[in-house]
């Protein structure tokens, strides 16, 4: 019972497979549905077992309410990105069961990365989120940018991935164990100094690897070239699923495996925080490719995250204990940046075109997006009144609890430069001309996901109580950390 | 006596690792990579654990390589320049690896890590079989990776075919 | 009895080799062989540690190897996946050197 969201994934992906295989060309038009019904029953298996908190498999694999929030992430992200991707794929591939299926397996495999409470089980779930991620990359293998980006992704990916893999291994090394708890315990016990090396070396090893995943500097270089390449509906996967999971079993690892080292965890990833969010922000002032644009957005948006967690404190009953306004960031996030993207996808299915330059005169072609392009842009800068805004404020309020004044003001001072290259999108729509001034029809499906994403965005602005209880549940788990 | 054994494969395993690496031929690179791939099977020998040592042979030497040969013949075969012309990606690259080499000695090279062992000791692998006591683990304790395993090998099937499948109607440019 | 650190070395030394030929190799299949080095040097690590380090519990009694089983079976799906992206790269373009795959920029 306890794995039933996984096993309903795994048996849609095979599902999907088979239908494509049997299937006649009208029977095929059902797939993206097949694969929207598998996650929204996944959703609801996960919201079944809502409320447990048990350790199965020997202590490999984690039911607790910290990763059934990121199961619930995963299964609404697969469900938006499907249904938005039936359009987009129309035409472009003639394999949309092997698409769908290797998707669901992605989501799949997000499932268990959150879950996932052993060595073993952190590799296994990363790299099968990574080898499922390279393959939808470059699904296009008739388009050039789709082959180079599923390379150049492939390549770092590889390497960043061996390299967490040597750190995981020196883990287990020094504890004898492959669970987290374990190796916790293993810490702690020990008075051995080299035994206390091998622990500090090991976790920035380790973070190689889930750097790669949250797309941190100095792990970044892949993201804008992948973002560019990949089928734009699996760009948008990328910006939100492997960065939300990539974040659990970070928080997982550093809270319950590494809080007697957090003294010197926690200078390291402010350092990191700071320059991911500036280099992000700064190289975004240049592009003039809207996914460019977007993928160094997303990375500036994970350095904004990683605040969060720097600026955790589990003591006490403070609003702003840091891993809350994680959780609540990520959620926030997942439908800012998807919308932003379900906008460029309106706009690349109907024209092609994928640069600001095309985006001239958007309010006239294609008023709707360009109206909904300004409640992304707000929200992903964080301007009230938007979910962005919500996210920030959590995070930002943990660093001030915390007294890291500057990595809080160097944060907002990057929140005012994103919005220099946000307004650059906003005013080339709203007040350049248009080159063509047809206007722009969008897909009536297109159309109802942009409506439920920006209608999330505000709703979680004017009435986030809700969301405030589900991250507040799901850290629930966390003993007392500081 | 195993000493010796051990160092003579740890040279060998060392020499060809290195001879990989600057090789201009790939096919030679690959030819060295099979020698690291034998050298460490050897080395799983001494650390009594022959089930990894003829996986090892059979999945890396025996499938994996055959593999990229097959890649390499059929892409254009010496064509390669060896070791990158960028000055600063190949310096970035020595200083790297040379830094995370010093680091890594310096942290393992010193650590008193407890020699005791569980219950598999190597009189016990070899009264149990190795191969017999690491299979009845994978399916019991280590069932759900097992199967997460075999999904993922179904996922990158699939996904192989898709990327690597012959074009049927568009020719090569 | 060979001290551990002599294993742990030579997988240090294997790990930054594979490191350095990925990173500083142009040839997209030679990058994959350095990949490929530094998981047998991780392999090395986990089964040294299984062979010397006393398990936590009696259920990590062989964790090292088995943890190592399944390394070897990644390894063959990646270098799988890698391969066929390489091919499908190889058919439009003619070059598997990473240097000349640059329509978009690094």
């Amino acid at each position: 019972m306890l794995i039933s969201p996984e096993l309903i994934l795994a048996i849609f992906g095979m599902l999907v497979l088979v239908v494509d295989l049997i299937g006649r060309a009208r029977t095929r038009e059902w797939l993206p549905w097949v694969t929207v019904l598998g996650f929204v029953l996944a959703f609801a298996a996960t919201l079944y077992i809502w409320g447990s908190n048990a350790s199965i498999f020997a202590g490999m694999y984690s039911v607790d309410m910290f990763s059934l929030f990121f199961k619930l992430l995963a299964t609404i992200a697969g469900t938006m990105i499907v249904l938005v991707s039936i359009d987009y794929l129309r035409g472009r591939t003639t394999r949309q069961g092997e698409f769908f299926s290797i998707f669901t397996f992605s989501i799949l495999a997000m499932t268990m990365m959150a879950s996932s409470a052993s060595l073993l089980m952190i590799y296994l779930s990363i790299e099968f989120l990574s080898y499922t991620s390279y393959l939808l990359t470059g699904f296009l293998r008739e388009d050039k940018k789709s082959n180079e980006a599923a390379l150049k992704y492939f390549l770092y990916g590889a390497i960043t991935s061996a390299v967490m893999l040597y750190g995981l291994s020196l883990l287990y090394g020094v504890s004898g164990s492959l669970n987290l708890t374990d190796i916790a315990t293993a810490f702690a016990n020990t008075v051995d100094p080299s035994v206390r090396t091998v622990a500090l070396v090991a976790p920035a090893l380790v973070l190689a690897g889930l750097g790669f995943k949250i797309s941190l500097v100095p792990f970044h270089q892949w993201a804008p070239d992948a973002y560019e390449g990949a089928p734009t509906p699996v760009t948008a996967f990328l910006s939100v699923g492997p960065k939300a999971v990539g974040f659990a079993i970070l928080l997982r690892v550093a809270l319950t495996t590494l809080p007697i080292y957090q003294a010197s965890w926690i200078p390291l990833l402010a350092v990191i925080s700071i320059i991911t969010m500036t280099l992000g922000n700064l190289v975004a002032l240049r592009q003039t490719n809207i996914k460019r644009l977007l993928a160094y957005s997303s990375i500036a948006q994970a350095g904004y995250m990683l605040i969060g967690l720097v600026g955790v404190n589990l003591t006490g009953n403070s609003p702003f204990s840091g891993l809350n306004g994680v959780l609540i960031y990520l959620f926030a996030y997942l439908f800012t940046n998807l919308g932003a993207f379900i906008c460029v996808i309106a706009i690349e299915n109907a024209t092609g075109a994928v640069n600001i330059a095309d985006y001239a005169g958007l309010v006239r072609r294609a008023p709707f997006v360009a109206a909904l392009f300004i409640i992304f842009f707000l929200s992903l800068a964080g301007i009230p009144p938007t979910a962005g805004f919500i996210g920030k404020f959590f995070v930002f309020g943990a660093a001030l609890r915390e007294g890291f004044l500057t990595l809080a003001a160097i944060g907002v001072i990057n929140s005012i430069i994103s919005v220099f290259y946000y307004f650059a999108v906003i005013r080339a729509a709203f007040f350049l001309d248009a080159k063509d001034p047809s206007p722009i029809r969008i897909t009536p499906l297109v159309t109802a996901m942009l409506t439920v994403t920006a209608a999330m965005v505000l709703l979680i602005a004017v009435y986030p109580q809700p969301l405030f209880n589900l991250a507040a549940w799901s850290m629930g788990m966390f003993g007392v950390v500081k | 006596m195993s000493l010796l054994v051990f160092y003579l494969f740890a040279a060998i395993a060392v020499l060809a690792a290195l001879g990989m690496v600057v090789l201009r031929n790939p096919v030679h690179s690959a030819l060295s990579l099979a020698l690291v791939f034998v050298s460490l099977a050897a080395m799983y020998v001494l650390l009594s654990a022959p089930f990894i040592a003829v996986a090892q042979v059979m999945i890396y030497a025996g499938a994996i390589l055959i593999l990229f040969v097959f890649v390499i013949m059929l892409l254009s075969p010496g064509t390669d320049q060896g070791v990158g012309a960028l000055k600063a990606q190949r310096g970035l690259a020595i200083l790297f690896g040379a830094a995370l080499l010093v680091l890594l000695i310096a942290v393992l090279g010193g650590a008193v890590l407890p020699p005791t062992r569980g219950t598999f000791t190597p009189e016990a692998i070899a009264a149990e079989g190795d191969t017999q006591a690491v299979g009845a683990l994978l399916f019991t304790n280590f069932l759900l990776p097992f199967e997460i395993t075999s999904i993922l090998l179904l996922v990158a099937i699939v996904g192989v075919i898709v990327l690597a499948k012959k074009r049927q109607s568009i020719s090569k440019q | 009895m060979i001290p551990l650190q002599f294993y742990l070395i030579v997988a240090a030394i294997l790990f930054c080799l594979g490191l350095f030929g990925a990173l500083a190799r142009r040839n997209a299949v030679a990058i994959l062989m350095g990949i490929e080095l530094m998981l047998n040097a991780v392999n090395i690590n986990l089964v040294a540690f299984w062979r010397y380090v006393k398990p936590a519990a009696p259920t990590m009694d062989l964790a090292g190897q088995i943890f190592a089983l399944f390394v070897v079976t990644l390894a063959a799906a990646e270098a799988a996946i890698g391969l066929a992206l390489i091919i499908a790269i190889y058919r439009s373009r003619d070059t598997v050197n990473v240097e000349d795959v640059d329509l978009m920029k690094w």
